[in-house]
This record gives structure tokens, C-alpha cells and sequence, in this order.
């Protein structure tokens, strides 16, 4: 039985070498008008088809989309659903990467289809397990620029939670049989942790197969009360800080543990060695039918051929857990 | 005399001319020599010394004309660094992210030549600007050094040598830029442990630019960061960081973003005039000074220059109003 890898968020959208660099192209091409949206879609689709067989040549298990499609985690959602707008600028947590702050301008609402036809062109490609991937209602609320309709965080967060949920039932329809929550304020903010908690409810009610995805920081201030939020998988950055989580994790009775043990945002690349460490360290508290590897967070924050590395660390340190030969 | 109050500047950077944009794709791609470029990035830093003189801004910058990236510009420059692989920054914009992947040195002054030809062109001041150790490191991927703080005091000594030779070359207002400052506001400590270094012994005004990001998590503490001038962008931010003044009173001079400069409409007289109102409600004339919320980078030549008109006018505005209250 090999470890279980996963990828999380966005893959690199383009590489170093010309030839890498089509959707770059197409998208300045399309600001300038010089091509129109069916063709940009195609190239969309074409960048789709290779990022998930670069993942799936890498021999990581579960892959996904690589979000080509994502200016950022927050923008898609907010430009599909009513009641919200993709606003100004902002820093992306501790990254010099920026995003587009949500402004909500009335209430929120979506028929829960924004990505089914992605989804499904994904899956029509995939070989390997594809899962989907949604914004957390946490971190979509409370990186919420200006809000003129909810009168409160709480309000705010349950109706984001609401959209999102409509937004799983209609991923989970087209085939996810796994979907991200990526919410890294549950570990930024974790104050709201049992606002959170209510949200997350709300998403559970439905029966789909949910990991609630944290980065960016370690779990240290919650990683008690994540053990006991409604979903199968969790999912805890152990790099970007110094954690104490190691010691903590029998605290996971049932859930899955999806552990960030390659860090997506640092070229310095693990060994195999190294993240067979990691695994065999969480090892001594999770079983191993529950312990799933990934990247720390989105490896997007590294230029391509930096990523395609940390992805053959990540494989090369599940395999050597459990024996396999490496092949370098 | 309202002559000294409320002097006006910029926060470093200007639009670059189409010819210089264009040189420098020219010049990337091997069809462009080193000479040549740096003709047309004298030409570009002279007209730029020539307009905010028109303008009537009261401290100048040299506009940038020869940097593309704030941090590259120094990675490129610096042993120690390699120049990394692309990284998407937001939209479709990317850059090449730097990586520390050695013991970091400055074989050469990296700034000082074109600070001295910039204030060769003018009798007003010329601000020295440059980039802060912390922001260096947080910028750039580290592989080579074992925590984030040994590489930033490395770092630090680098900035202060670069420092130094500015002051030497004349430089009276020396700009160390932090805008990554509240990327980890845990690590607040370590910035101002490392603008220490750069500014020891300095005696030419001091100031840092901070922009986007949470200014709250940090205040008051940034107020330990040992620079003369803390240079905040306001406008694009409502102006609510004033409000942590009332509670933690700020006690530096304060250069005040009074117009955004990620929108292409600027901001009214009246309004931008407003925004240097609100700002003498915490810091006196002769502590503020009014200018755009960041770099002008992004914007065309034509936008910087409404935008710093902007600026000068609203002062002008102000001034007046402040000759009219006895003091």
C-alpha cells in the first residue's frame, strides 16, 4: 500500500519557455481584443489538459484542475454569483501575490453550476481521482473589502456558506466524489473558529464528501476543535511555521489527514528523505490508511518547473514510506 | 510662511515613456545593447526631473525609469541572489521572483550613479530610494540561509552600505522601503531590528513607504521602525488607518497618501485636498507631507502626471487655508 498524495489550489499557469507561455499570450491578446472568448476558452481548456497530465505524470493519486482558470481563490466566485463583485486589490495573506476583495452589494446568490462545465472538462480529461475545489466561507467573509447587505460577520459567513453549499451540490452532481474547502482564515482568524464551525454545518448537511483545507499558517491555535468540524478530511499546513501539531495529531480519531509536508512556497526543494520524515513522524499518531501527503498550499507559488520538482518529492516521499523503490 | 509646510513629493516610481517600454523589451531580448538602454533611461529620468519640477512638487525622485521591480532590480545587482522562474503576482501580471541561494555581498553601489545624475538635473532635492532588507527577503525564496531573520540582517547590512554611499553622494532624504512589513506582523521585530542597522549613523532624513497590507496589525508598534518619515498609502484605504491615531498617537512625520494610484480617474482637487485635511487632524503642516498613495509604476506618463497635479494642487489649497489661521 503506497501513502496516498493529493495536490491542493492552483497549479503554475505558465512555464519559462515560450512555448509555456500560450495563456499569457491569449489573455493579452484577448484584452486587446484581438481574440474573442471562445478562442481564449479553448486555450483555457488546452492549459487544463496539460497541467492535469503533468500532475497525473507525476504520479500524485488525488490531482486536480490546477484552477487555470482562477485569477485568484475568491474572484471566480465572486464575479459569478449575484449580490457580490470582484473589488480592489489586496495582499494575499503573507504572499506578494494579490487578490480581488469580494464587495457585496446585495444578497448573495447562485444556481450552484459557476463550475460544473469546468469540473467537467476536467473529468473528461483526468485519468487519476479528480476532486473540486471551492473558496471557505471564512476566508471569503472575512476578506470581504466592503459589505453593504449583511449586517454582521456571522450574517455574512452564513450566506457565503449557503452559496457555497449550492455551489457543492452542483459539483458533487457533475462527479466530485471529494471537494476542498480551501479556508485558510480558520487557521489566520482563528477567533471565529466556532463561526466557522456553524458554517461548516451547514455544508455537512448535505452528505458530500468534504476536506476542509487550511494553509499558510500551522493549526497550532485550533487543531483541537478542526477534529471536530462535520467533514472527512482535514487538511493542515506543518511547514510554513514552527508547529507543535505533530505531537497533537491523535486528536484526527476519523477524519483523513491531508498533511503539507512540501512547501509550495519555497524553491528550496525537499528531498524525498525529507518528506518521508514528515509522514513517518505523523505516523507514530495517524494510521496510515488516514494519512494523505500534499503540497503545503497552492503551487502556484513557485514557477513551473520548480512545481513539476516539489511534485516528484511529494511522490518519490510517499513511495519511500512504504518501500517502494525510487526511481529518480 | 507656509513655504515649509506640507512639502509635496511622489513615492518613487513613474509610468515609463513607449519608447523606454519598448527599449526594454527590445533590450530582454538581446536585440538592444546595455548603452543604448541606458540612453534612453536618461532621456526618460531627465523629462521626468524636467515635469515634477513643472508640476511644482517640492522633493523629487529619479522615477525609476532604469528598475523594473523593486526587489529584482537589487537581486540582480547583489551576489548571493539568482534570478528565478516566473511567478504570477495577481491577473496576469508576472515576475521574476529572486532566490536567495548564497551568502549575499554588493560588489558595487547599486543606486547611487543615477541618484547623482537625477540630482545633477535640479536645485530641488532628489530622494535616494531604496528597497528594505525585510521586504528583500520576504520577496524572494530563500534557500540559503537557516531562518528568515538571519537573512534579513544580512540583508540589512547590505542596504546600510547602499545607505551610506547615498549620503555620501549627497543624498539629504533616503526612502527604505517596507512594503512587505505587515506580511507576518509576528515578525515586526526583526524589520526594525533591521532598519536599525540600515539607519544608524545617518543623518540624512529618513523614510519608509508601506502600502497594502494590514497597517492595523502592526500599529503602534511600527512606530519603533528607526525612520524619520512613515509614507502610507490612505486614499485607496479610505483613510481608517487615522483612526489607530486616535488611540496610539503618531509620532512620525507622516507622508499621506492623498490619491490612489490603481485607478486611471484621479481624484479631484477638493477631494485629494479633503484627504490632506483629515491628515492635519493627527499631524502637524510641518510633519505631512502630501503625495500619491504608492508608485506610479502602472500608470501611463500622461496618468502620473494628472495624478501629482492633483497633489500640488490640493496642497496649494491647503497651504492657503493654513495662512489664514493665525498660529
Amino acid at each position: 500500500m503506497t501513502l496516498k498524495t493529493t495536490v491542493i489550489g492552483a497549479y503554475p499557469k505558465i512555464g519559462e519557455g515560450l512555448d509555456g507561455q500560450e495563456l499569457r499570450r491569449a489573455l493579452h491578446r484577448h484584452d486587446r481584443g484581438e481574440i474573442g472568448d471562445a478562442d481564449l476558452d479553448k486555450v483555457f481548456d488546452e492549459v487544463t489538459r496539460a497541467t492535469i497530465g503533468e500532475i497525473e505524470a507525476a504520479g500524485v493519486e488525488t490531482i486536480n484542475d490546477g484552477q487555470i482558470r482562477w485569477d485568484d481563490l475568491l474572484a471566480p466566485f465572486a464575479r459569478s454569483w449575484s449580490g457580490v463583485e470582484a473589488g480592489p486589490l489586496e495582499r494575499f495573506y503573507d504572499n506578494n501575490t494579490y487578490y480581488r476583495q469580494p464587495v457585496i452589494t446585495g444578497p448573495i446568490s447562485t444556481e450552484g453550476r459557476s463550475f460544473v462545465r469546468d469540473f467537467t472538462f476536467a473529468r473528461g480529461v483526468a485519468k487519476a481521482r479528480l476532486k473540486a475545489a471551492v473558496p471557505g466561507p471564512l476566508t471569503f467573509a472575512t476578506l470581504t473589502a466592503r459589505d453593504d447587505h449583511y449586517r454582521s460577520l456571522e450574517e455574512r459567513v452564513l450566506a457565503v456558506a449557503d452559496a457555497i453549499g449550492k455551489e457543492i451540490a452542483g459539483l458533487s452532481a457533475a462527479g466530485a466524489h471529494l471537494i476542498d474547502i480551501e479556508d485558510p482564515a480558520v487557521v489566520a482568524a482563528p477567533r471565529h473558529i466556532e463561526l466557522a464551525r456553524e458554517a461548516y454545518r451547514r455544508l455537512a448537511g448535505r452528505g458530500h464528501a468534504l476536506a476542509l483545507v487550511t494553509y499558510f499558517l500551522p493549526p497550532d491555535a485550533v487543531l483541537e476543535s478542526l477534529a471536530s468540524f462535520p467533514v472527512g478530511v482535514v487538511g493542515i499546513d506543518v511547514r510554513s511555521r514552527d508547529t507543535t501539531a505533530f505531537e497533537r495529531l491523535d486528536a484526527f480519531r476519523t477524519q483523513y489527514l491531508l498533511l503539507g509536508v512540501v512547501d509550495a512556497r519555497n524553491t528550496r526543494l525537499e528531498t524525498a528523505e525529507e518528506v518521508a520524515g514528515y509522514a513517518e513522524r505523523a505516523l507514530k499518531l495517524v494510521p496510515e490508511e488516514r494519512l494523505v501527503l500534499a503540497t503545503t498550499t497552492s503551487l502556484e507559488y513557485l514557477p513551473r518547473d520548480v512545481a513539476r520538482a516539489k511534485l516528484a518529492a511529494l511522490v518519490g516521499g510517499a513511495r519511500l514510506v512504504t518501500g517502494e523503490k525510487v526511481i529518480a | 510662511m507656509t513655504d515649509n509646510l506640507l512639502l509635496t513629493t511622489t513615492v518613487g516610481s513613474f509610468g515609463k515613456p513607449e519608447y523606454l517600454t519598448k527599449a526594454r523589451a527590445q533590450a530582454a531580448r538581446g536585440k538592444l545593447g546595455a548603452t543604448e538602454l541606458e540612453e534612453l533611461e536618461r532621456k526618460a529620468t531627465a523629462e521626468w526631473i524636467r515635469r515634477q519640477e513643472e508640476i511644482g512638487l517640492d522633493v523629487l525622485v529619479d522615477g525609476e525609469m532604469y528598475r523594473g521591480d523593486m526587489v529584482a532590480y537589487f537581486a540582480e545587482r547583489l551576489e548571493g541572489f539568482k534570478i528565478g522562474g516566473l511567478v504570477r503576482s495577481y491577473g496576469n501580471r508576472y515576475y521574476h521572483k529572486p532566490v536567495i541561494a548564497g551568502k549575499v555581498a554588493r560588489p558595487t553601489p547599486m543606486t547611487v550613479s543615477w541618484f547623482e545624475y537625477a540630482q545633477s538635473l535640479t536645485s530641488k532635492p532628489v530622494k535616494g530610494m531604496l528597497t528594505g532588507p525585510y521586504t528583500l527577503l520576504d520577496w524572494s525564496y530563500n534557500e540559503a540561509y537557516p531562518t528568515r531573520r538571519d537573512a534579513v540582517l544580512a540583508l540589512a547590512e547590505i542596504v546600510r552600505d547602499e545607505a551610506r554611499d547615498l549620503e555620501r553622494a549627497g543624498a539629504r532624504y533616503i526612502q527604505i522601503d517596507e512594503p512587505a512589513i505587515h506580511a507576518r506582523p509576528e515578525e515586526i521585530e526583526i524589520a526594525i531590528e533591521a532598519m536599525g542597522i540600515v539607519t544608524a549613523g545617518l543623518s540624512a532624513k529618513t523614510i519608509s513607504h508601506i502600502c497594502y497590507g494590514d497597517f492595523a496589525a502592526i500599529y503602534p508598534q511600527v512606530l519603533d521602525l528607526p525612520v524619520d518619515q512613515l509614507d502610507l498609502a490612505m486614499a485607496n484605504y479610505g483613510y481608517r488607518w487615522l483612526e489607530l491615531f486616535d488611540r496610539n498617537p503618531f509620532t512620525k512625520e507622516l507622508a499621506i497618501g492623498i490619491v490612489d494610484v490603481h485607478a486611471h480617474e484621479t481624484e479631484t482637487v477638493d477631494v485629494a485636498a479633503e484627504g490632506i485635511r483629515k491628515g492635519l487632524r493627527y499631524v502637524r503642516p510641518e510633519k505631512l507631507w502630501p503625495h500619491p498613495d504608492c508608485g506610479l509604476k502602472t500608470r501611463t506618463v500622461e496618468e502620473c502626471v494628472e495624478k501629482c497635479v492633483a497633489v500640488v494642487e490640493a496642497t496649494k489649497v491647503v497651504r492657503k487655508e493654513l495662512a489664514k489661521v493665525p498660529a
